[in-house]
């Protein structure tokens, strides 16, 4: 399906550096829906570039201590509910929602928002960054999250925005890498 | 270490048709249901006993002809963190659930 095609292409958009996941999922109305009252279907998709585990495997590092417990600086929670919020506004205030469009959006607007939260130059924490978009049609939808981790360490922040014809949820994960 | 995408699918795909299996929609439980689909799916992760640190979010929507986007854009080492996500649909509503697992080893 086209899975296999956006596949492909996150492939090749590879960069090196920082690896950046560029799927996306729509869901949409089956016309003819006349399944049995029990049947449930589920698809999986892989976002990893599976060719980054066959490469040579790391030498184990040896690294120094650093006697450090805690991280110098904690993640701004704050500062990057700002930056949710903004980017949000500015790129969705105006906008209908139409699938293509949406689609290219939710991608963009991930990766904007993992742009402007690495400026923030905050040394040791990885980002998670995951977006919503969906159109507003009397229906409902609910969104939840468990993480395990270190919580005096590692945190999250969350923003969610609607105009007319469309929502969008904007959750952002950061986790300290000790 | 390496995430196992495959293997952390076939949990997830397990835990949802145990909670929300031949069910369809219902909003008073709907808070329930969400809860239940990633604590169990972060519970059963855990037992396997890697050194990830987990992320697990579910969203669950009625189906009604309204078009849902997801994307997610992750910072993190490519080598060994990992995510995956599943996607699962009955008559009446549909769930989408991403973990990230993230490592705490060099």
């Amino acid at each position: 399906m086209s899975d296999i095609a956006k596949d492909k292409a996150a492939r090749l958009l590879k960069k090196t550096g920082s690896f950046s996941s560029l799927s996306s999922y729509d869901v949409k109305v089956k016309e003819n829906m006349r399944k049995q009252k029990d049947s449930s279907m589920s698809t999986v998709s892989y976002m990893d570039d599976p060719g980054h585990h066959d490469d040579l495997p790391r030498p184990a590092q040896q690294m120094e201590n650093t006697y450090q417990l805690n991280p110098t600086k904690y993640f701004p929670g704050a500062t990057v509910n700002n930056i949710l919020k903004d980017v949000l506004a500015s790129y969705l205030q105006e906008e209908k929602y139409e699938p293509e469009l949406c689609r290219q959006m939710t991608k963009t607007i991930s990766e904007v928002i993992k742009a402007r939260i690495k400026d923030l130059m905050i040394p040791r924490y990885k980002i998670i960054v995951l977006i919503h978009i969906g159109q507003l049609n009397e229906q409902s939808i609910r969104i939840g999250s468990r993480c395990l981790w270190n919580s005096s360490t590692d945190t999250f922040s969350s923003f969610s925005f609607c105009n007319r014809s469309l929502f969008a949820v904007a959750n952002v994960f950061a986790v300290y890498f000790e | 270490v390496v995430f196992s995408a495959d293997e952390a699918s076939n949990i997830i795909k397990e835990c949802v048709d145990s909670i929300i299996g031949g069910i369809d929609y219902n909003h008073s439980k709907i808070n329930q249901w969400t809860a239940a689909v990633v604590e169990q799916s972060l519970m059963h992760l855990v037992k396997m006993g890697k050194p990830f640190k987990y992320i697990v979010t579910c969203a669950i929507m009625q189906k009604s002809g309204a078009g849902l986007h997801t994307a997610s854009s992750c910072y993190w080492d490519s080598s060994t963190d990992g995510s995956c996500t599943v996607r699962w649909e009955n008559r009446t509503m549909y769930c989408v659930i991403s973990v990230f697992a993230v490592s705490i080893m060099l």
